[in-house]
């Protein structure tokens, strides 16, 4: 039944099997997104769930949660079987998640917040707000929370203590089993700390914890047991002591990032990217100075919300920065101007394809001509030979296998959909490509195929900035590797001596240092 | 000391800025305006503004608009929007006018009814925007010209008529103040309790923040989305009745463009059109605040032609001057 009873010392300190997943698969049109992947959650632990981008972890926290229904699969609660079929069937078994995406109504105070679906009333639905403040009360107070202001508008809170009102809200649910989605992904220092008491003292109260994370730093620290997904697939699990850093990330990443990825060797030419004292609204005023050459790829490393998305958007003219230039091939770009930043050469793939890249309810064609609608036509009218030739090019340079250019871009798979975006800045004959995690959400076979394109790219001769949370991929294809904290630039590494390693350190060694 | 130091300007400012907040969060701001209104009419034609006759004509007026109002809210605090109030009241109007014809007897089993009536346009509606998914705009916009039409089916000139003893009571009052103003008052009053002090009250407005987060909180987003049609349904149906009490007779397109009217209280009140945040005791004021631009054109013997003009403007100056800082 167990995957790893391997030493009754471990079991016993881990206590009893509270939650198991059996053999849960899942897809979606077009993806695989679990394969038969098992998980035991037991009472008064906390369980790390592990895997890059697109690795399953939110298929199967939906599934857990009662948001989505497993193709094939059984899920037991206590030893008895467990069909979750909305949320509030999984709510009232105990099984609450708290999303990246805080589930706190802005409208509503942090005490009708916790409240929230688990009103205390009287007689007629009439609300018995004292007692439902005692119980609160008693949940902060277990929690080690109880400066929390039940009164403050949650628009007010900050996102720790939003985050305390959700965790607040799944002990007065009388939460079995609690999934965290990347809990800590924007906090820091003392706010970590505070959060990792919470969750300790949760588990104290023989909670299940299924705690979801990027920050390794986190999973070492905090939890007792680790599984690691990949692909859909179950690589590995166990507790946590048989895993280090080293071990998480080959079981994440599968073997080092392999054949197909590897910085281009093409020559390096002239300066075309120069940024000049560019300062994010925000951060330290120290600003940031960036050069990149024809044909160079430059990775930009760093925790969420470190700042690499806000550089690519202000050079692009998206967002508005404090002060500094941008220059591309020598001449200066208008700050905070979408359309000079076109002029001039600046292609920005953005980080959601869905909302920010693609038209979804567009055709394919129409979609990689948006940009260059200027050039195929005359007078304002559209000449469909142009078109069709512009579309034909990028379709070709891309290697895009639809069937059909017509086809609504809203019915493409993920890896296809991102390369209509590129298609489409390609048309536009860009000098400097930006990548804002091109590859997330893809599947393995068409990341590789667009590490292929982004290499001969760059042998093409454009400068490319690259912005990836897959710390591998972002290694094996950049040149150069600058690692961000707290929006300034706070190393620079040569692709030869870049490691995940010591990217890794020098980030903890500056969140660390930023909240301390 | 009365000199006003920089430090204590700067404290007074911050603290209008705290009062200002606090009077837009609890929809209070529309208040301010009908007060304005009433002083300027009792310093400018004050013994006309003060009878007792115009003060139970002020409340009167505010009968219908507060019934279809209160529903309004509930619905635009779900975050949803009802158009189809003006047309079930003209339908109710017409309806409970023809088939009580004269029968004192009858009067209380047709109000029953019509009352049902609502309920099972609100269920209809709910369940069409809550379970089908169907744009609440759209859902409600193909009720307005359904009622209307079977209203105008069902008559195109005025029919039946209303016991006379019920149309006179509908002028009865209580020194200035009309019975049916402190019936529709106490309906507000209960209604108000229920969004402010109950379990479902909340749900409405955790359904009109975000529907999805509040239905992974557990709440029965169908059934509270249901309820709002309904009170919303049930109110206008009612309203037509009291139409048709008014007037004696069932009155073709007695509830014609009563939805804009409807929503109008509602903004004026400060409650917003995205859902989740609001009061009733704003769309109170703004019932209040129709009534007496009505009664002002009125007093002042000006051209009700002009009225639309006004009570344009007085909507864009209430909700531009108290917007929501958010």
């Amino acid at each position: 039944m167990l995957t790893y009873t391997d030493s009754a010392s471990n079991s016993d300190r881990l206590g009893r099997p509270l939650f198991e997943a059996r053999r849960i698969s899942k897809s979606f049109p077009g993806v695989i997104a679990l394969r038969g992947v098992d998980l035991t959650c037991r009472a008064g632990s906390v369980h790390a769930l592990i895997g890059g981008n697109g690795a399953g972890k939110s298929t199967l926290v939906s599934i857990i949660t009662g948001i989505a229904q497993p193709d094939s699969g059984e899920l037991f609660l206590d030893g008895v079987r467990f069909q979750p079929r909305s949320p509030r069937e999984a709510l009232k078994a105990g099984v609450v998640a708290v999303y990246q995406e805080l589930a706190v109504l802005p409208n509503l105070s942090a005490l009708d917040n916790i409240a929230l679906g688990q009103e205390i009333t009287r007689r007629v639905g009439w609300l018995d707000r004292r007692k439902e403040r005692d119980r609160i009360w008693e949940a902060l107070e277990a929690l080690g929370a109880e400066e929390l202001n039940l009164d403050a508008e949650s628009e007010e809170l900050s996102v720790a203590q939003l985050q305390i009102v959700e965790i607040a809200r799944s002990l007065v649910h009388k939460a079995r089993v609690l999934v965290l989605d990347e809990p800590s992904a924007v906090l820091a220092g003392r706010e970590l700390n505070n959060l990792f008491s919470v969750v300790r003292a949760l588990a104290a109260q023989g909670v299940a914890v299924l705690y979801i994370s990027h920050r390794l730093s986190d999973i070492t620290e905090l939890c007792d047991e680790i599984t690691v997904l990949r692909d859909g697939r179950l690589v590995s699990n166990g507790p946590a002591s048989e895993y280090d850093t080293n071990r998480i990330i080959e079981d994440m990443v599968g073997h080092k990032l392999s054949a197909g990825a590897a910085a281009s060797e093409g020559k390096i030419g002239p300066i075309v990217l120069e940024v000049d004292k560019l300062m994010l609204p925000g951060t330290e005023p120290t600003g940031i100075n960036l050069q990149v050459h024809a044909g160079e790829v430059v990775g930009l490393a760093g925790l969420m919300g470190s700042g690499r998305s806000r550089i690519l958007r202000s050079i692009a003219g998206l967002e508005h920065p404090g002060s500094g230039s941008v220059k591309v091939k020598g001449k200066e770009l208008r700050r905070s101007s979408i359309r000079s930043a076109i002029r001039h050469g600046v292609a920005l793939i953005p980080e959601e394809r869905k909302t920010q890249g693609l038209v979804l309810d567009m055709s394919l064609a129409h979609n990689i001509t948006l940009g260059i609608l200027r050039r195929v036509a005359r007078l304002g009218i559209l000449l469909r030979p142009a078109e069709k030739a512009a579309v034909d090019n990028g379709t070709s340079r891309l290697a895009i296998q639809s069937p059909n250019t017509r086809q609504k871009v809203r019915n493409l798979s993920g890896g296809t959909q991102q390369k209509v975006v590129l298609a489409k800045w390609l048309a536009t004959e860009p000098a400097v490509l930006l990548l804002d995690e091109p590859t997330r959400g893809i599947d393995v076979g068409t990341k590789t195929e667009l590490y292929r394109i982004i290499q001969a790219l760059a042998e093409t001769g454009i400068a490319t900035v690259l912005v990836s949370s897959d710390l591998p991929e972002l290694l094996a294809l950049s040149n150069r590797v600058l690692v961000l904290s707290g929006g300034r630039i706070v190393a620079e590494l040569a692709g030869g001596d870049a490691s995940e390693d010591s990217v890794l350190e020098i980030v903890v060694r500056h969140e660390q240092g930023a909240a301390s | 000391m009365s000199t006003v130091t920089p430090n204590t300007a700067v404290k007074l400012w911050q603290d209008q800025r705290v009062a200002l907040r606090w009077i837009v969060r609890k929809s209070l701001a529309v208040w301010i305006i009908v007060i304005g209104i009433v002083i300027w009419l009792i310093v400018s034609r004050s013994s006309s503004f003060l009878a007792s006759s115009n003060i139970s004509d002020v409340l009167s007026d505010t009968v219908v608009l507060g019934l279809v109002g209160v529903g309004e809210t509930f619905v635009i605090l779900s975050a949803g929007i009802d158009l189809s109030v003006g047309s079930m009241a003209t339908l109710t109007c017409v309806l409970s006018a023809g088939l009580i014809n004269g029968h004192a007897s009858l009067v209380a089993p047709v109000i029953l009814l019509m009352a049902v009536g609502g309920v099972v346009l609100g269920i209809a509606q709910g369940l069409l925007v809550a379970k089908a998914g169907i744009q609440p705009f759209i859902v409600t916009l193909t009720s307005y010209f359904i009622l209307a039409g079977i209203a105008y089916a069902y008559t195109a000139i005025p029919i039946g008529s209303v016991p006379d003893g019920l149309s006179n009571a509908f002028f009865a009052s209580l020194g200035p103040i009309p019975w049916f103003f402190l019936i529709t008052l106490a309906v507000g009053v209960i209604l108000s309790g229920l969004l402010s002090r109950t379990r479902v009250g909340r749900h409405i407005y955790a359904v009109g923040g975000n529907s999805a987060m509040a239905r992974a909180a557990g709440v029965n987003v169908t059934r509270v989305t249901v309820l709002c049609y309904m009170i919303s349904g049930v109110l206008a149906a009612l309203a037509g009745c009291v139409l048709a009490i008014r007037s004696g007779v069932g009155v073709p397109n007695a509830g014609s463009g009563l939805e804009l009217l409807a929503i109008t209280t509602v903004v004026v009140g400060g409650t917003s059109l995205v859902g989740g945040r609001g009061r009733l005791i704003g769309t109170a004021g703004g019932v209040l605040l129709l009534a007496l631009v009505q009664n002002a054109f009125l007093l002042l013997n000006i051209s009700s032609y002009y009225e639309s003009v006004v009570t344009g403007v007085v909507i864009v100056a209430a909700v531009a001057l108290f917007i929501r800082h958010d």
